[in-house]
């Protein structure tokens, strides 16, 4: 059951920004269970060499340059993917920025800043998840999933275009959901905590990151595949419209440093 | 295509609670199918033998063991039947759950009183004593398997909801308290979920077309998740209820 289940093998993907941090470990995990990707990303290099490590592992892997806040290109992107894969059966809407946006007073922020970040953190995924919801329910199935992230739940101080971007996100999962089940259609978000990549902002490395994160540590890039394999494979076709969060406890209890609760004797 | 590795149990001992409800063979037959040795514990009406039978059919050591999930004396000698039967623990699910519908006015404090501690207090004793032991071995999984209704109320489920609400919590809290002890305490929010076969009568029900994937699950749809909660692999995520209910809470 769970061998079957889990297999991606003959599945279709389409994944943005999937050339580097969580989106490359994301789609090599998946290209690792079965699937054939179509990886697409701004910057062709990245993606181009993560297409030929899907390729090594066996499977189709094509780069497609796009930039994601355009919907022409969006929507270019997938006629492509399709014409390249024959079908989508799973779009991933993981392409977001963290870089430069966060640690801005909200007066400092232009009107360009403010479109740029809600356009790629947001608007990014509604234009694909439009551009190929008619190819989904032509066919009768496909799963959407999408990447907030614990800011997509909490507030973050001087951090508003992420913020607000991923808390979309979210609302956009449970909307697809809402919307084209009907159709066969499945909508879930991933949301983790802090996990550093190659693209983290370097200034919030000097934070005491691990201690305000209740396990003690923050997350490696390579434990996030697992759940982009689950969500992409039939083992989470009941999910639906709900978020699986990887963030070593961040959510459960907030960031509050751990471990400073007193002990109160029950007094009734 | 071999399951991928975060799903691989192999040499591991996990202990299952059971119920009545018929849902254990599944789970505790996905742990199995992962590579896991299981125990079960319920009590002789639950479907604890059933789960005994599917764990043995993927090849692993079972183990039923009798138990009163709401005694703790009971409890605690079921935990050190299942250690010396299988060797050790690294895995607690906590499957089981009574089944109450009723309007709270006519609720009596008995029923009330049975609903909670086989619903909530079994969570506690059984989190407390197996957490014991896998605190000195500085490693475990607990996996609580919870429901939407600890996120919205429901008609006739007042009991229902307020053990549901206490167990998300339970989640929450425990992740932190033990986080830093090497062990992970997640749970699984199922929506409609029933062993039952499906059936066209589905369909007519009102509350069935009302979810957005308009059918119910069956426990097969929580299962690669349990197993993935309960695996190594599984050490960033703690505290979290991933929920599986057909787009339930989306919508509702």
């Amino acid at each position: 059951m769970l061998e079957e289940k889990l297999n991606l093998e003959g599945k279709s993907v389409v994944i943005t920004g999937g050339g580097t941090g969580l989106g490359r470990e994301m789609t090599l995990a998946m290209a690792r269970a079965g699937a054939d990707l179509v990886i697409a990303s701004r910057r062709i290099g990245p993606i181009q060499e993560v297409a030929d490590m899907v390729c090594d592992l066996g499977r189709k892997g094509v780069a497609i340059s796009t930039d994601v806040t355009d919907s022409a290109q969006v929507n270019a992107l997938m006629e492509a993917s399709i014409a390249e894969l024959g079908k989508v059966d799973v779009l991933f809407n993981n392409a977001g920025i963290v870089r430069g946006q966060g640690a801005t007073p909200i007066w400092e922020i232009s009107d360009e800043d403010w479109h740029l970040g809600i356009d790629t953190n947001m608007s990014s995924a509604f234009y694909c998840s439009r551009a190929i919801a008619k190819h989904m329910v032509e066919r009768g199935s496909g799963k959407i999933i999408n990447l907030s992230s614990g800011f997509g739940y909490r507030g973050g101080r001087d951090n508003y275009m992420y913020c607000v971007g991923k808390g979309g996100i979210v609302q956009l999962t449970r909307t697809l959901a809402t919307s084209l089940s009907r159709y066969g259609i499945t909508s879930t978000c991933i949301v983790p905590g802090f996990i550093p990549t190659e693209g983290t902002d370097e200034s919030r490395l000097t934070l005491p990151r691990g201690e305000f994160i209740p396990i003690g540590r923050v997350g490696h890039p390579h434990e996030i595949g697992a759940i982009a394999v689950f969500l992409a494979s039939s083992a989470s076709d009941y999910m639906n419209g709900e978020a699986f969060a990887i963030d070593g406890g961040g959510l459960a209890g907030g960031y509050a440093p751990t471990g400073h609760a007193p002990e109160i004797p029950l007094t009734v | 295509m071999p399951i991928p590795s975060e799903w691989d149990l192999t040499g591991k001992k996990a202990i299952i609670t059971a119920d009545s409800r018929g849902w254990t063979p599944y789970l505790a037959g996905a742990l199995a199918e992962a590579g896991a040795d299981v125990a079960i514990a319920g009590s002789e009406s639950s479907d604890m033998a059933e789960a005994a039978t599917a764990v043995e059919s993927h090849g692993r050591n079972a183990v039923a063991i009798p138990t009163d999930l709401t005694d703790s004396a009971s409890v605690q000698d079921m935990v050190t039947a299942a250690v010396e039967g299988l060797g050790g623990v690294d895995i607690l699910v906590n499957n089981a759950r009574a089944e109450f519908g009723k309007r709270f006015e006519l609720v009596t404090e008995d029923e009330w009183n049975r609903y909670m501690d086989f619903t909530l207090k079994s969570v506690f004793l059984t989190c407390q004593a197996v957490g014991s032991y896998m605190l000195e071995q500085g490693s475990g999984h607990i996996v609580n398997i919870g429901s939407g209704l600890s996120q919205r109320g429901l008609w006739n489920s007042v009991a229902v909801c307020a053990a549901q609400g206490a167990i998300h919590q339970m989640t929450s809290s425990l992740a932190l308290e033990w986080g830093r002890q090497g062990i992970r305490v997640n749970g699984v929010g199922a929506g409609w979920v029933t062993p039952e076969e499906p059936s066209e009568d589905d369909q007519k029900e009102l509350l069935v077309r009302y979810l957005p994937s308009r059918r119910k699950g069956h426990p097969n749809d929580l299962a690669a998740l349990v197993v993935y909660l309960s695996s190594d692999a599984c050490d960033f995520v703690t505290g979290q209820t991933i929920f599986i209910d057909g787009g339930a809470l989306a919508h509702a």
